[in-house]
């Protein structure tokens, strides 16, 4: 028994319990144990360090993975499929009767839309109207002979109390030159009252019919709207129109002298 | 104290298990996207290739030949211009070979614009493929679009109740500029995104990194559908354009909304 705890006490000497000596060293090292208010801080700051780290590490990885399910999966998706085959100049197929034959027929087809599809640019004269930067463009004989400034529809929604309106935007497509005229005068329509407040006279009233205000030259695209000229030259080059296509006195001299009735007219 | 401890790995588990899953998840949406073009390549063979071989007697070597698909190229393009000139409307033709954009109405181009750069799909760029031929060969017909500008800019203006109301026109600012970018989708499911070539502005730069984000986010919840519910996600075809300003709006606006569009690659 006493070689054991010999042993005892070697093995553990500071366990070894002295009566009286007991709890002092019990409450001591309680107080060693105990952590200062620096360290509490050290600690609390490390786990905030701790959960602003890892706070931002899952931001990153969220943000990388969305980031790559939109934009590099699509890239992903262009980077190879299907199985190619070779195109290649074989120059015993050019030999083959068969082949020549093929190509013969296609080159024909070739041709032969070309030439419909060259047909279709008249070789007389016609006016592009560009309406979304309100230009155009004179051609006689497939080439340009003039271009300039012009006014196009404004798309002024103008709308009435009880319902009606009227959007004053200029047609789109291929018109064509229904008639020409002179020292045209303007028949005014309802919405021309209406915008004005003014009150509306009967159809055939000559309160409607108002001179001077289309320039010299009117040219007829058909349902009223009209190649014509302006009193308005500043707003020139601008969508201020009701529909018609506005031109400037020189230009739409040239331009009326150039086209006849039932020449084209694309506007876009 | 005892109770955190035990619950601390419980925390890790959940967070590996839950990690794993969403790194599966996206590894198993990526493979499922990558197969989507192939899917749509062999669509397009069933539906284009089978009814070309039906037609003609070309034999396979014929069709592999650089001239033969070149004039081949040269007459769908040709053919398609046409049919789109019976209408009366304008029309866009794209030809990628020489980066250029046209406006043509009734066979007439009015006006030509010059593609400053071009991303196409990889399946419509292999030429070789008589499928892809056979879908060029038609013109693609306009369902929707998206865009950053409006296709009529409408201004709703009250008329006035008598002639003291009226107010005569303000001359319109046209000095303000809009970033321009669209996409037009077809019938064929081909996209085409058209965006403006100016990049000095900020705020233009970030309306297009939106628009595209907005695009992006479409086509991907779109996938993530798809896949949710075991499929192949849909493969849009597409062709990236980018055109000077003043070309892209003049382009969209002049087009009617069920218009149309010739490629040629």
């Amino acid at each position: 028994m006493e070689d054991e705890r010999i042993i005892d006490e070697g093995a553990h000497p500071e366990n070894e319990k002295k009566p009286g000596e007991t709890d002092y060293k019990k409450s001591e090292s309680a107080v060693n144990e105990e952590p200062t208010l620096a360290e509490k801080n050290r600690g609390i700051g490390f786990r905030i360090f701790r959960f602003i780290f890892f706070f931002f590490v899952t931001i990153l990885v969220a943000f990388g993975l969305v980031v790559f399910i939109i934009y590099g999966v699509p890239q992903l998706k262009e980077m190879g499929h299907g199985k190619k085959s070779e195109i290649a100049r074989n120059k015993d197929l050019t030999k083959d009767s068969n082949y020549k034959k093929q190509l013969g027929i296609i080159s024909k087809d070739v041709q032969r839309l070309s030439v419909k599809f060259a047909g279709y640019t008249s070789g007389q004269s016609y006016i592009v109207v560009n309406t979304t930067e309100n230009k155009f463009y004179l051609y006689k004989n497939k080439q340009l002979v003039r271009e300039g400034s012009c006014s196009t529809g404004s798309y002024k929604k103008l709308q009435t109390q009880s319902g009606k309106s009227w959007t004053f935007k200029t047609p789109r497509g291929k018109f064509t030159i229904q008639s020409k005229r002179t020292h045209p005068a303007w028949h005014r329509p309802d919405w021309s009252f209406i915008e004005e407040g003014e009150p509306i006279p009967p159809k055939d009233s000559p309160l409607r019919w108002e001179a001077g205000v289309l320039g010299d030259y009117a040219m007829d695209l058909g349902d009223s709207y009209m190649i014509h000229g302006t009193i308005y030259k500043r707003f020139l080059g601008m969508p201020v129109t009701h529909g018609c296509v506005r031109l400037n006195d020189e230009d739409l001299e040239v331009v009326y002298n150039t086209l006849n009735v039932g020449s084209k007219v694309y506007i876009f | 104290m005892e109770s955190e401890i035990k619950k601390e790995p419980h925390r890790r588990v959940t967070l590996i298990v839950f990690l794993s899953i969403i790194l599966l998840f996206v590894v198993y949406y990526s493979v499922m996207c990558m197969m989507s073009p192939g899917k749509k390549l062999a669509v397009l063979r069933t539906e284009y290739a089978a009814k070309s071989t039906e037609k003609s007697s070309i034999d396979k070597q014929i069709l592999k030949d650089s001239g033969y698909l070149k004039l081949m190229k040269e007459k769908a393009f040709l053919q398609s211009r046409i049919a789109m000139a019976e209408s009366d409307s304008g029309y866009i033709t794209i030809n990628m070979a020489d980066s250029s954009a046209n406006l043509e109405i009734c066979g007439v181009v009015v006006h030509k614009a010059k593609i400053s750069s071009l991303k196409i799909s990889k399946i419509l760029s292999e030429t070789n493929e008589n499928a892809i031929l056979s879908l060029l060969s038609k013109p693609f017909t306009i369902s929707g679009s998206t865009a950053t500008i409006m296709k009529e800019p409408v201004i709703v203006q009250m008329a006035p109740k008598d002639t003291s109301e009226y107010k005569p026109d303000v001359m319109p600012d046209t000095t303000l500029t809009q970033a321009t970018n669209y996409i037009l989708e077809t019938n064929q499911g081909v996209k085409i995104y058209v965006y403006q070539e100016e990049k000095d502005k900020m705020n233009e730069r970030i309306t297009q990194l939106k628009f595209d984000l907005d695009d992006k986010l479409k086509d991907t919840w779109s996938s993530l559908k798809s896949v949710a519910s075991l499929k192949v996600p849909e493969y849009n075809l597409f062709i990236k354009i980018r055109l000077p300003r003043a070309d892209a709006k003049i382009f969209y606006r002049a087009i009617p909304k069920n218009g149309q569009i010739a490629l040629v690659n």
